[in-house]
């Protein structure tokens, strides 16, 4: 008996050792390349616990749950970035601790979402458009999202498992802004989205990718880097900006209030933010970086790339996506309808 | 002809069962990434696999939990069989009951309970969430196998040892325990191999320090089809083949 | 003896804590959250309301529920059709192979469902096994749509259930006497009649036990169906862990739950029963 309490003990032992430095990250599926972790954990001694969500929400109601004890490093979109601030979950940055701030595009910085960006630093930004496997899916053929609706897709439609992409795109088909608040359009356009149902197989933000790769979907909703790393391994994939126009969004780094390794965190942002750890990012992960002095740095032929950087023509009818605030129930109510109804 | 037929059907349904896991194993051995033809074998994604630190600490984790919590289901359980089987207290029927809606318990239904528990007594989910939470869904499996083998228990070994003076935990110790040991380690057994392998209660209840493995083998698996996952459940499949040869031999030895 | 009294209470007092503490006060909560008021900031707004239950009788949400209840009653009906027969033979086996062969069965019962889900995956995906062969014998000309539905759903059911029904089927015929089946036989009755009046009704317990053991984890498995549906199908399972995960209505999770718990404690109540019309009043 009493061996076996020491033997449990012995067991335990690790749980009561001194922790090393850790930094908790939280982040989107596949957002961050392996080696850029493991370089900042060789510079400085601290690990990364690196676990991953799917969309803004499941971050929200994580952050919510664990009343943000637990992740140091989170990655919100703009519109929950001003949610979360309102909310008072978020720390204000110190930027006398992030020197590397500077390298940032100022085209980009103090915008409404959170002005002086108190609290927020861009990560990535992109677009979200339609996917096609180019074998099945003649260039062309598929140029607006109402093309998306046509029968002979049955079944063979992705859609991101994401409210505000997917009712975007909705709205943007029946010509409504995707940030549209009123209730009435916000109806018409689960109601278009109804129709399309019979030609979704599947909701997938993890990893959308997957899905084209394996041939089980042949067009789809996806957001621009998947549609990057999907192409880099079968050059059939590939992308364009919806006529209708594409939804615009920026990913930012936020330190949750209530975390634990408050310096580890500022360590590993300021890290993030050297030129060359952005460019490693942006060029591996598939997203435009927002980081001025990293783009100086990019591979040519990545920095060309349409796909990952469009050109105006191809952002003629595309909107940023901002908080729609009291309206976010309105949109959960018919995404969850959307969801639950069978067609 | 008869015979055939019924050979032939029992056949069926254990290749129906094994085909799956046959596949799985035999495509960890294979050099290559994305197709399923057969490109040679390899050890390749075996060496990823242990080179990936993340993991690991993972297994480890679990590891830790399934352990103490079987332990202490164990412990728990044992008492609260003998309990329920000697003594006459209030609420006796209640606890029995108590006991076996647990087992037929809705995983899930057990899994938000205890998140809406540890949250509104604020307690940080990480370890100790898991390990409470693991050893509550594995005391009635425990109390289950040791009240099997206590209906078949001996009164006069009791009656005879309380004549003699015995004491209720000298009684316990002495006479019940030893002869109880088997179901008691065929509990533990059972508790940890439940805790090892949770994934619904485990997916409410841990924290963001402190991941499990049935959990990161979730997310690998949402990420598509890849021989390093085919490698780990290859590994884990093995692990299960020893744990039920040990309790195999364990069963032998009750006799 | 002074120290028999204190033992006692211990054992009794730490059994008692503990279910009560982490099996009785948590679902207490559950029925309790699932009459509140969903919070606007936090989870849960102390205010009593039955908007939760009223949601639940929305057809929409009827409709997820019957999907769920007739999945999971196909599967366990499925797994009862392919496993009675099995776990018969089994039990008529030689004495030599039968330690041998129930081992093969309790291997897969113990590999976790969820590396057996992933094998399933492997076998059904569109570039997987099963159109790999029937693609290279020519049978089909483009690959079969079998994963990402409801057909996935249901293969992958059966497939990690199907254990959990043999068991306790196996345990149930293997203690019926095979001489109570020669009397019924040699009274001139029928195959047919002998399976009807005497072996069904004597495995009955290891039928309706089989059958919950399937039929209960089928409803709440949610990685199941996580895993291997597509857009088109919602059960009840993945449903309550979206109201925990995303969609932060507590309330609404809990009130799902409630319904899920009312369904196995009628189920709980047949299994009772059933075992009472077993043995007609000689309980063992």
């Amino acid at each position: 008996m009493k061996r076996l309490l020491l033997a449990l003990l012995f067991v335990a032992s690790p749980l009561f050792a001194a922790e090393d430095q850790v930094v908790n990250v939280y982040n989107w599926s596949e957002y961050m390349p392996k080696e850029v972790l493991e370089k900042f954990t060789m510079e400085t001694g601290i690990k990364v616990n690196y676990s991953t969500y799917d969309s803004n929400e499941v971050l929200y109601a994580k952050l919510k749950t664990i009343r943000g004890d637990g992740y140091d490093l989170v990655v919100p979109s703009t519109y929950f970035v001003n949610r979360m601030r309102e909310d008072g979950m978020l720390l204000k940055l110190d930027k006398a601790r992030l020197p590397n701030f500077q390298y940032l595009d100022p085209a980009l910085l103090n915008k409404p979402y959170d002005p002086n960006n108190d609290y927020s630093v861009p990560y990535l930004w992109g677009t979200t458009g339609i996917a096609y496997n180019s074998k099945k899916i003649k260039p062309g053929q598929v140029r607006r999202y109402i093309d998306m609706w046509d029968p002979q897709y049955k079944g063979k439609v992705l859609l991101l498992d994401d409210m505000r992409e997917v009712l975007g795109m909705g709205l943007k088909v029946l010509g409504y802004s995707i940030n549209d608040t009123n209730e009435k359009h916000i109806r018409e356009a689960y109601e278009k989205l109804r129709e399309l149902m019979p030609n979704v197989k599947v909701f997938n933000a993890e990893s959308p990718k997957v899905f084209f790769l394996e041939e089980e979907v042949t067009v789809g909703l996806v957001w621009n880097g998947e549609a990057y790393k999907a192409g880099k391994e079968n050059l059939d994939i590939k992308y364009v900006h919806p006529v209708e126009g594409a939804a615009l969004w920026m990913d930012n780094l936020v330190i949750p209030m209530g975390a634990k390794n408050v310096d580890n965190a500022y360590l590993l942002l300021d890290f993030l933010l050297r030129p060359e750890v952005a460019r490693v990012i942006s060029e591996e992960i598939g997203y435009a970086t927002p980081n001025k002095a990293a783009m100086a740095l990019l591979d040519k032929d990545f920095r060309d790339n349409r796909m990952v950087f469009p050109s105006q023509d191809d952002l003629k009818n595309s909107e940023f996506q901002i908080d729609v605030g009291e309206a976010t129930y309105v949109y959960e109510r018919y995404w969850e309808l959307l969801k639950v109804g069978r067609n | 002809m008869k015979r055939l037929g019924r050979i032939g059907y029992l056949i069926l349904i254990y290749l129906f069962l094994y085909c799956p896991i046959a596949v799985l194993i035999v495509f960890s051995f294979n050099d290559s990434q994305y197709s399923l033809s057969w490109k040679g074998a390899t050890l390749n994604w075996y060496r990823v696999l242990l080179a990936d630190g993340q993991l690991l600490r993972v297994a480890l984790n679990s590891l830790m939990v399934a352990l103490c919590s079987a332990t202490l289901a164990t412990a728990i359980g044992t008492v609260a069989a003998v309990t329920l089987f000697r003594y006459r207290f209030f609420g006796r029927r209640l606890l029995y009951a108590l006991i076996y809606v647990l087992i037929m318990s809705p995983e899930i239904v057990m899994g938000i309970s205890l998140l809406m528990l540890f949250v509104a007594i604020r307690l940080t989910l990480g370890f100790w969430t898991l390990l409470l939470s693991h050893t509550t869904f594995c005391i009635p499996f425990v109390v289950v196998t040791v009240l099997s083998r206590l209906s078949g228990f001996d009164r006069n070994l009791v009656d005879a040892a309380q004549d003699l003076g015995a004491s209720e935990v000298q009684v316990f110790r002495r006479i019940v325990l030893p002869l109880l040991m088997p179901a008691v380690l065929a509990g533990w057994l059972l508790s940890f191999t439940l805790s090892l392998d949770d994934v619904i209660i485990s997916f409410f209840v841990t924290g963001p320090g402190f991941e499990v493995l049935p959990l990161r083998i979730f997310s690998l698996v949402r990420l598509g089809v890849k021989p390093e996952i085919n490698a780990l459940c290859t590994l884990m499949f093995g692990l299960t083949l020893v744990f039920i040869t040990l309790s195999q031999v364990l069963q032998k030895e009750k006799r | 003896m002074k120290g028999d009294l204190w033992f006692q209470r211990v054992s009794v007092g730490t059994t008692w804590f503990w279910l009560a503490a982490f099996a009785l006060i948590p679902n207490v909560m559950v029925v309790a959250a699932s009459l509140l008021e969903r919070g606007d900031r936090d989870f849960i707004r102390f205010a009593l309301s039955l908007e939760s239950y009223r949601r639940l009788l929305d057809p929409l949400y009827l409709r997820v529920l019957w999907n769920s209840l007739y999945l999971a009653a196909l599967s366990t009906l499925t797994c009862l059709a392919m496993g009675y027969p099995f776990a018969y033979l089994l039990a008529r086996v030689p004495r030599r192979y039968s330690r041998l062969l129930l081992l093969l069965v309790i291997i897969p019962f113990w590999t976790s469902s969820l590396i057996r889900t992933y094998a399933i995956i492997i076998i059904l995906k569109t570039r997987g096994v099963v159109n790999n062969i029937l693609l290279w014998t020519g049978l089909i000309q483009a690959p079969l749509e079998l994963l990402h539905n409801d057909l996935a759903i249901f293969i992958g059911l059966v497939y990690t259930l199907l254990p959990f029904m043999v068991l306790p089927l196996y345990a149930a015929i293997e203690k019926l006497d095979p001489l109570l089946v020669e009397a019924a036989r040699d009274l001139g009755a029928g195959w047919l009649k002998t399976f009807a009046r005497v072996v069904i009704p004597l495995t009955l317990p290891g039928i309706v036990a089989g059958s919950m053991l399937v039929f209960l984890p089928a409803l709440g498995m949610f990685y199941i169906p996580d895993l291997l549906g597509g857009a088109r199908t919602l059960l009840v399972g993945s449903l309550i862990r979206n109201q925990f995960l995303a969609a932060r209505d507590w309330p609404f999770g809990a009130a799902l739950s409630v319904v899920l718990t009312a369904v196995m404690t009628l189920l709980l109540l047949v299994y009772a029963r059933s075992r009472r019309l077993a043995y007609r009043g000689d309980l063992p």
